[in-house]
């Protein structure tokens, strides 16, 4: 069979973990989703700076002075610099059904429309950010860096949001294919 | 100014390893959520594993910046109720969303727009859930060590390789 992945579970997995410990060791533990809204933040101030100021979330955020740009929001700028030069690098590495817009699965189950992609891809987002600054972070925050530090809000987030997430998966593909 | 230099690299690493480890993959994500294709929860359980024994054995030297998220039950599980939902319907999360938009892939970008606008109706919808889901039934940063009264490195150690155990001899690759 051909090998359908760039590095193991295992590599990556191991690698994950000890820079999450390095993370910790050197600044703090990783998370995403607070650049999210540290980005709307940015953009609210200087849209909106009125509603941006009076607004009780927002307003903690982006601060006047630096913005609330800080190790947080390059981790997340890097993030997207290491994948883009990872995958410039690696792309024939890739196995094919990882490439591209349209994940073979989603086409089988649901029709070759880039369109219903997009919106479903779209709305998901949407889902997500609300989802994980309600409970105030993401697989990352949460589950990658909250479990190993033994928080009781992470095993209640990292039980909910798979509870959730694979009933909606059991529904989306309850007539196949296989997967 | 260093702590921003360490940031962006680490990020940069968490970004490779993500797109390289397959995180990126509609295929892992959804196949893992199915219960079909372990992959995801194998590469995720695998992180905790060795981070969770890394944490504290670093907390044992003193030399952990930890970071323990409030636990407001409410806010904490009806936002990970609607973060998993939208997580099975995209297939992405906020972090691969990011990766998955570098290496060209458009759905995640439309993903990543999507968590911007969510990010921001949150924020206004936030003063009026901010009573009953985040201040009430709030037991602030507790940990298992904490509520357990244990001390956290022999719970690492256990649930580390209780975690790591169970991945590496019980859990299959796939299941039909």
């Amino acid at each position: 069979m051909e090998r359908d992945y760039i590095i193991s579970w295992k590599a990556a997995g191991i690698s994950l973990g000890l820079l999450l410990i390095l993370a910790t060791a050197l600044v703090k533990p990783l998370g995403v989703s607070t650049q999210f809204v540290v980005s709307d933040a940015v953009v609210a101030h200087k849209v909106a700076p009125k509603y941006a100021e009076s607004n009780t979330y927002l307003s903690k955020y982006g601060e006047k002075q630096d913005w609330g740009i800080g190790y947080g929001w390059v981790l997340v700028l890097g993030m997207f610099v290491g994948g883009g030069i990872t995958s410039a690098l690696l792309r024939k590495r890739q196995p094919e059904q990882d490439k591209g817009s349209m994940p073979p699965m989603w086409q089988e189950r649901f029709g070759d429309s880039m369109t219903r992609r997009y919106v479903a891809a779209f709305g998901g987002g949407v889902l997500l950010l609300f989802g994980a600054r309600l409970a105030g972070g993401c697989t990352s925050g949460h589950m990658i860096a909250g479990v190993p530090q033994l928080a009781i809000s992470s095993f209640i987030f990292a039980v909910t949001a798979f509870g959730a997430a694979i009933l909606m998966a059991k529904f989306l593909y309850r007539s196949g294919p296989e997967a | 100014m260093s702590t921003l230099i360490i940031g962006f690299f680490i990020g940069c690493a968490f970004g490779a390893i993500l797109y390289l480890g397959g995180a990126t993959s509609y295929r892992r994500i959804l196949g893992t959520l199915r219960l079909k294709d372990m992959w995801i929860i194998k590469l995720m359980g695998t992180a905790i594993g060795v981070g969770t024994l890394g944490v504290y054995l670093l907390d044992l030297g003193g030399l952990a910046n930890m970071s323990i998220k409030p636990a407001y039950v409410w806010g904490v599980a009806i936002g990970g109720i609607v973060f998993g939902i939208g997580w099975a319907i995209s297939g992405f999360c906020p972090g691969t969303c990011v990766v998955g938009a570098s290496e060209g892939k458009k759905d995640a970008m439309f993903t990543l727009l999507g968590g911007l606008v969510g990010a921001l109706l949150f924020s206004m919808a936030y003063p009026y859930i901010e009573k009953g889901l985040i201040q009430n039934a709030n037991f602030g940063s507790i940990t298992l060590e904490s509520v357990l009264g244990v001390s956290g490195i022999y719970l690492a150690m256990a649930m580390s390789a209780g975690l790591l155990g169970l991945i590496f001899f019980v859990l299959k690759d796939r299941y039909e």
